[in-house]
């Protein structure tokens, strides 16, 4: 009964990687949670995570990259928002696996009524 | 009858190697372990789209082999097959599966079933050999976090922006 590598096969065709790449580094994931709070300078991430400056810096590149986080400059020292729109492909991916299991067992259950139908009418 | 059920199943994450997923059928438990045991139910319901099954083998006792076969539009094979481990019908089933686009990862299922009311709850649980294969399911291509990680997140960073409109 190999029903969730089939359904797994379904889901895996809508990956895109950029975002997902982006958020596999758990250091990553602990600077964009740091960020709901609010917009945040370099220091305070630093200061929040216990990272080392360039641990941090690192990370806010490639997330910037991805578009995960954006920055502006005020004075000298630079902010770091968070931007949540670049998260929307994780997000489609987690419904479509969601879907994709009970489309599957949907199947199975709309199978099953037709059988007892049958069963009824007989 | 109607079913009123439609998109209900559960997903649960419950440790790195497993997915848990539960529903519930409004059926008598002996049917729908016929329904996943008996090669003329499963051609039945196994095809999303209504495409034929190359194969449906099911030799269904301990140390039997199923195979399945599905050809999707475009002509790829996509090929499953495990050994069954356990047969208690019809409450229990626990078996080996194979995805041949997979090589190397084999997952270990086991799918309970229990009536009450005339309501059949499956359970059904997935245990991968090892992470790396339950990376197949739930990681993407290099990925290193793991699905509950990237749920977890996923919910934390949605909500608050939810919130916020």
């Amino acid at each position: 009964m190999p029903i969730s590598a089939y359904i797994a096969a379904v889901a895996r065709s809508a990956t895109t990687s950029d975002s997902f790449n982006a958020i596999a580094e758990q250091k990553r994931r602990a600077i964009l949670t740091a960020l709901i709070a609010g917009e945040k300078p370099v220091g305070a991430i630093v200061s929040d995570l216990a990272l080392s400056q360039s641990q941090v810096s690192k990370h806010l590149r490639v997330l910037s990259e991805v578009g995960l986080v954006r920055s502006r400059a005020e004075g000298r020292s630079r902010l770091y928002r968070l931007e949540p729109a670049q998260l929307q492909p994780l997000s489609d991916w987690l419904a479509m696996f969601e879907k994709a299991v009970n489309g599957r067992l949907d199947r199975v259950d709309d199978y099953l009524q037709e059988l007892q139908e049958q069963g009824e009418t007989k | 009858m109607t079913t009123t059920r439609r998109g209900t199943a559960v997903i649960e994450f419950p440790s790195d190697l497993e997915i848990l997923i539960t529903r519930e059928f409004e059926a008598p438990i002996q049917l729908v372990f016929d329904v996943f045991t008996k090669p003329e139910h499963v051609r039945k319901h196994f095809p999303p789209f209504g495409e034929e099954m190359a194969e449906c083998s099911i030799d269904l006792r301990v140390g039997g082999d199923y195979h399945y076969v599905m050809v999707t539009d475009d002509g790829t094979a996509m090929s499953f097959r495990g050994t069954f481990m356990e047969i208690e019908p019809p409450t229990r089933i626990v078996d080996t599966w194979i995805f041949d686009g997979w090589p190397g990862t084999e997952a270990v299922e086991t799918v309970e079933l229990h009536e009450s009311d005339g309501v059949t709850k499956m359970t059904w649980r997935l245990t991968f050999r090892d992470q790396a294969g339950r990376d197949h399911m739930t990681k993407f291509d290099g990925i290193e976090a793991s699905f509950d990680n990237v749920e977890d997140y996923l919910r934390t960073l949605l909500e608050p922006e939810a919130r916020h409109g």
